[in-house]
């Protein structure tokens, strides 16, 4: 038997169903020991440890304003000084007035409230249970927990107004010896030798006459956890590793971008749905940003001009933004290489990096999501080749049965979009998008080049591959640190 | 992508049962979704409008599948105008253009008006950018009189559809359905003048509101008008063509409408032809695909087209309702698409190239590295935050004009952009206090400031413990060692005062005359925002002070 047990089993000897509180102060071990030893003990019948529910409550910051009066009580009050009777337009507090009603107190009668009986009463005494409850609650909070058990009808309500909050937690009540327990304890008193090894121990030589004390190697060990990295890192650089391995060079690109290279460089209409608030984090600070490459902006002036018929507006482009997706930083760089020298094509590039979506947030949606982009550029590149690249990178992760489909995208034709097959739903998952870049983009980005682009969403994939055994986004950047501790290893 | 609800049991009735649907539809750049209740939800791709329609989606489907080719002359329109819109100038500044369809024997049987009217709302709503841009209405035509003009005026009455009463147009606006949804364009100006259409006796519809109740088309209409206007020529030209299209494909007579300006006169819809040129050589290059060995003629015959082989090109003939149609590489991505993506052989890439990561992503790796063998577990958080988190349970103060901030989020989670990285750490270990102590925790990541309006982008790395007896020589020691590692060796730990901190356990690292960061024991104050009851020490260090990107 470990040390910790001996030590528990003898405090509880003394006395029946102690709670850990006090177990600490009588035995000097702590509140994690405790635990470990109980919970070995109670897995061979030693110990019997009873749990319970315990309600903790706290004071919100709302409620503090209510410790005086509550607003229902300033409303009799009121009542009572205007004669009993007041238009209800004229009384701010529409709280004070609703509960008001609730108890009772007054009545409404054509946008008029008069004070009842029970309400001339209420204004006089200043005595109310629930404020008196209240009161109670917040001076006595640390003590709080089996009285407000008995208080429920109150406590329900004050939590209802988010006066309070209630916090309930299983733990631990009472811990008692059992009678195998009391046994094991006489056992192990007979048991003789050197316990735990020391230094003067190993100088003396002592161990060789009185020989070791065995230990229960069943007993189970305290569960340690390794410090880790996020699994997301972890994923993202599995993914780097595989566009490494095919000869792709990574870069990256601005977080906060300019319309322009998030939009218009990728020749996404002016007027198109996704630039619309619902969709895109537009900056109020700094609401724009330079457009620092003249020449850029001038040719794709000309391409929305030309292939939308419709005005371009400069300061349309130059507003700020979240960029929503990676290839702002594709468009970037095919810009970046048409102004290089001596480059030796063809040229293949990746990125990986966050992108956002102005979302109502919940347990299915994030606002910040991650993206792969890629763009390999060069002469005579074809259909074929993106396909070929796509079908080779994804093979690698294991997935060979890709179907391969049309779709369309603003800034490629033809357009493309991998799905495979989940089993689990019964059913095909987008993977992918990609295709040729338009002729228009590569012309304004100042090169007779041919650019394949695909864009991957690595946060679904991370998902509906199940490689993390977690179905939702937000469960993976919680970051709940028990979480992060006894997370599943990535299966890639 | 715009989604079209249909009951599949009208795909069934012309030959294309749900499975069949399922694999046809992908193939065609189109997903579909079919529930138990026979409702198929089909998402479309946003560049043809002429697949929001249930006939398009039928055409389409017959084409490719062969089982109706497409004919030379098929989209005609009669000779004969039966119908004429007058224009009034007041128009002109807020929505000048009108085209009308005047079409006889019309199947609204069954589910089809609904479906029409469906395509209608869906098509004003991508294409014609909420109404705005472009409106269509649908009339029975027999419940006209007289002529039509097309005029705009601050007030008049009419009876919106659904309404059994007169009502005058600023009653349309304030209490009509739909005049609260799409009045909103008008609210900019006091007394708007709306526009409208009226035949010979009544107010037809108020524009792009609601039409009237006495003109409503239902299942028995045989004949039918339709009014589309809008801000754009081109886009109320392109609609008129696209809708006349499909009510021809369905087996009906369209007659054009006059439509007089001012000053000129043009009849609509008009169908001009469309040739356009695909050559052989560009399509094999685009696509890695020996196109010569295949008939051609026929891919473009699955896509809608008729065509003619001429010398090494295609000629296509495009139909009228293929608004996105307007360079060889449509014709090409056509092409694709009726040959099959999947049927492409994959063609390796050729030429060496050698790969290279980012020296960034490496050192952040690096140091993620260092930070794990300290016991510090990581933490991924969204550069996303609000001023609560990031500075005032933290006790620091913001000015506006120095962080980047969000104009107008959705949640009031996300409002601005972190200027560090500890808040979230701190908001980490407060979703956390269930778990076993010690947490320790580091983040390496982005954060933005601003100075006027320029943006700097630093990174920096970042970490928090939290336990019984956390204190400022256990958060030194691993600062001293991270520095160490980073071979900064040439660093001063100076005193310093934060409001996050403990005043005199609070120190900042200053090398070569900057500040590389700072750490301490967390403040109370701070610990009891976050519901924290064990000490916490933390620091936060810039890796790169500014990120300056090679593009």
């Amino acid at each position: 038997m470990h040390e910790y047990e001996i030590k528990l089993l003898n405090g509880l000897k003394e006395k029946k169903g102690q709670s850990i509180g006090q177990l600490e102060k009588s035995i000097g071990l702590s509140q994690d020991s405790i635990l470990w030893a109980a919970e070995n003990l109670s897995k061979s019948g030693a110990v019997v440890v009873e749990r319970g529910a315990v309600r903790s409550v706290s004071v919100t910051k709302e409620g503090e304003g209510y410790l005086k009066q509550f607003p229902e009580e300033g409303v009799v009050r009121l009542l009572e000084k205007s004669g009993g009777r007041e238009k209800i337009a004229g009384i701010k507090d529409k709280i004070g007035v609703i509960w008001a009603k609730k108890n009772g107190w007054i009545s409404i009668d054509n946008g008029l409230a008069s004070l009842t009986q029970s309400g001339r009463e209420a204004a006089k005494e200043g005595q109310y249970e629930l404020r008196e409850a209240f009161n109670w609650i917040y001076s006595d909070q640390p003590k709080m927990n089996e009285k407000a058990a008995s208080m429920k009808g109150v406590v329900d309500i004050l939590a209802k107004r988010n006066l309070i909050e209630v916090d309930e937690k299983n733990v631990i009540l009472a811990i008692s010896i059992t009678k195998e327990g009391l046994a094991m304890l006489s056992g192990a008193k007979a048991e003789k030798g050197v316990d735990a090894l020391t230094r003067d121990i190993i100088k003396s030589g002592i161990w060789e006459r009185q020989g070791f004390k065995p230990y229960n190697i069943n007993a189970p060990g305290e569960t340690v956890y390794p410090a880790r990295m996020h699994p997301f890192r972890e994923f993202s650089n599995f993914l780097r590793q595989k566009w490494l391995e095919m000869g792709f060079i990574e870069v990256s690109g601005p977080i906060v971008e300019t319309a322009f290279w998030n939009f218009d460089a990728l020749f996404s209409p002016q007027d198109h749905p996704t630039r619309e608030m619902q969709d895109t984090f537009f900056l109020s600070n700094p609401e724009s940003l330079t457009i620092e490459d003249l020449e850029t902006l001038q040719k794709v002036r000309k391409m929305h001009i030309k292939g939308w018929k419709e005005q371009w507006n400069e300061e349309i482009a130059s507003e700020a933004v979240l960029r929503t997706h990676t290839t702002s930083v594709s468009a970037r760089y095919m810009r970046k290489l048409a102004t290089t020298l001596n480059a030796n094509y063809p040229l293949k590039l990746f990125s990986i990096g966050s992108v956002f979506r102005n979302e109502n947030l919940d347990y299915k949606h994030l606002a910040e999501l991650h993206q792969l982009d890629g763009i390999i550029v060069g002469d005579n590149l074809t259909l074929a080749n993106l396909i070929d690249t796509l079908r080779k990178f994804f093979s690698k992760l294991g997935m060979d049965n890709i179907k391969i489909h049309p779709q369309y995208f603003p800034f490629t034709e033809p357009s493309l979009e991998g799905l495979y097959y989940d089993e689990e739903h019964g059913d095909y998952i987008e993977l992918f998008g990609g295709g040729i870049i338009r002729k228009e983009i590569t012309k304004a980005m100042g090169t007779d080049k041919t650019v394949l682009a695909w864009g991957i969403g690595v946060d679904r994939f991370l998902l509906n591959r199940n490689i993390l055994g977690v179905d939702s986004l937000p469960a993976i950047f919680k970051n709940n640190v028990g979480w992060l501790r006894s997370r599943e290893n990535l299966k890639v | 992508m715009p989604v079209v609800a249909f009951d599949v049991k009208d795909f069934e009735e012309r030959g294309y049962p749900a499975k069949r649907l399922q694999e046809l539809l992908p193939s065609l750049g189109m997903e579909a979704e079919i529930a138990e209740s026979g409702e198929i939800k089909i998402e479309t791709m946003p560049n043809r409008p002429d697949l929001l329609d249930f006939i398009g989606i039928i055409r389409a489907l017959d084409h490719f599948t062969g089982k109706r080719s497409p004919r030379e002359n098929f989209y005609k329109i009669e000779k004969e105008p039966v119908l004429v819109i007058d224009v009034d100038p007041s128009v002109k500044k807020i929505r000048p253009y009108i085209a009308g369809i005047v079409a006889e024997n019309v199947d609204f049987s069954g589910n089809l008006l609904k479906y029409a009217i469906n395509f209608t709302n869906k098509f004003t709503e991508t294409y014609g950018r909420k109404r705005r841009k472009l409106a269509l209405g649908i009339h029975n035509l027999d419940r006209i009189k007289g002529n039509i003009t097309y005029a705009a005026a601050e007030e008049g009455k009419m009876t919106p559809l659904d309404e059994s009463g007169e009502v005058s147009f600023s009653d349309v606006l304030k209490k009509n359905e739909k005049g609260i949804e799409y009045g909103g364009m008008y609210s900019s100006q006091k007394k708007p003048k709306l526009p409208f259409i009226k035949d010979g006796e009544k107010v037809l519809a108020v524009i792009p509101i609601v039409q009237c109740e006495q003109t409503r088309a239902k299942e028995d209409t045989k004949n039918i008008f339709i009014d589309i206007t809008g801000t754009s020529e081109v886009a109320v030209e392109n609609a008129a063509n696209l809708i006349a299209a499909a009510l021809i494909y369905s087996g009906a007579t369209i007659y054009p409408v006059t439509v007089n300006y001012r000053k000129s006169a043009v009849q609509t819809p008009e169908f001009k032809e469309k040739q356009m040129k695909m050559s052989l050589r560009r399509a094999e290059f685009t696509l890695g695909v020996a196109l010569g060995r295949h008939n051609v003629v026929g891919l473009a015959n699955k896509m809608g087209y008729t065509a003619a082989k001429y010398g090494n090109s295609i000629v296509f003939f495009v139909p009228p309702y293929r608004l996105d149609v307007i360079s060889e590489r449509d014709l090409i991505e056509d092409v694709a698409i009726a040959f099959g993506y999947d049927n492409i052989t994959p063609l390796p890439v050729t030429g060496v190239a050698d790969g290279l990561a980012q020296d960034t992503a490496e050192q952040e790796n690096r140091l993620a590295t260092s930070m794990v063998g300290l016991g510090y577990t990581e933490a991924i958080n969204s550069i996303l935050t609000n001023e609560i988190t990031n500075f005032e349970n933290v006790q620091h103060k913001y000015k506006e004009g120095e962080y980047v901030q969000i104009a107008d989020a959705k949640t009031e989670q996300t409002t601005m952009v972190r200027t560090d990285i500890v808040p979230c750490l701190m908001q980490n270990l407060s979703i956390s206090t269930n778990e076993k102590m010690p947490q320790r925790l580091f983040e390496i990541g982005r954060v933005f400031s601003l100075d006027g309006s320029t943006i700097r982008e630093s990174s920096k790395l970042a970490f928090v413990a939290e336990h019984s007896r956390a204190n400022f020589s256990e958060i030194r020691s691993s600062v001293e060692a991270m520095l160490k590692l980073s071979r900064i060796d040439d660093y001063k730990i100076e005193a310093t005062n934060d409001a996050s901190y403990i005043e005199g356990r609070c120190a900042k690292v200053v090398s070569n005359g900057s500040t590389l960061g700072i750490f301490g024991e967390i403040h109370p104050k701070v610990l009891s925002r976050f519901g924290l009851e064990e000490p916490v020490v933390a620091a936060e260090l810039v890796i790169i002070k500014e990120i300056r990107y090679e593009v």
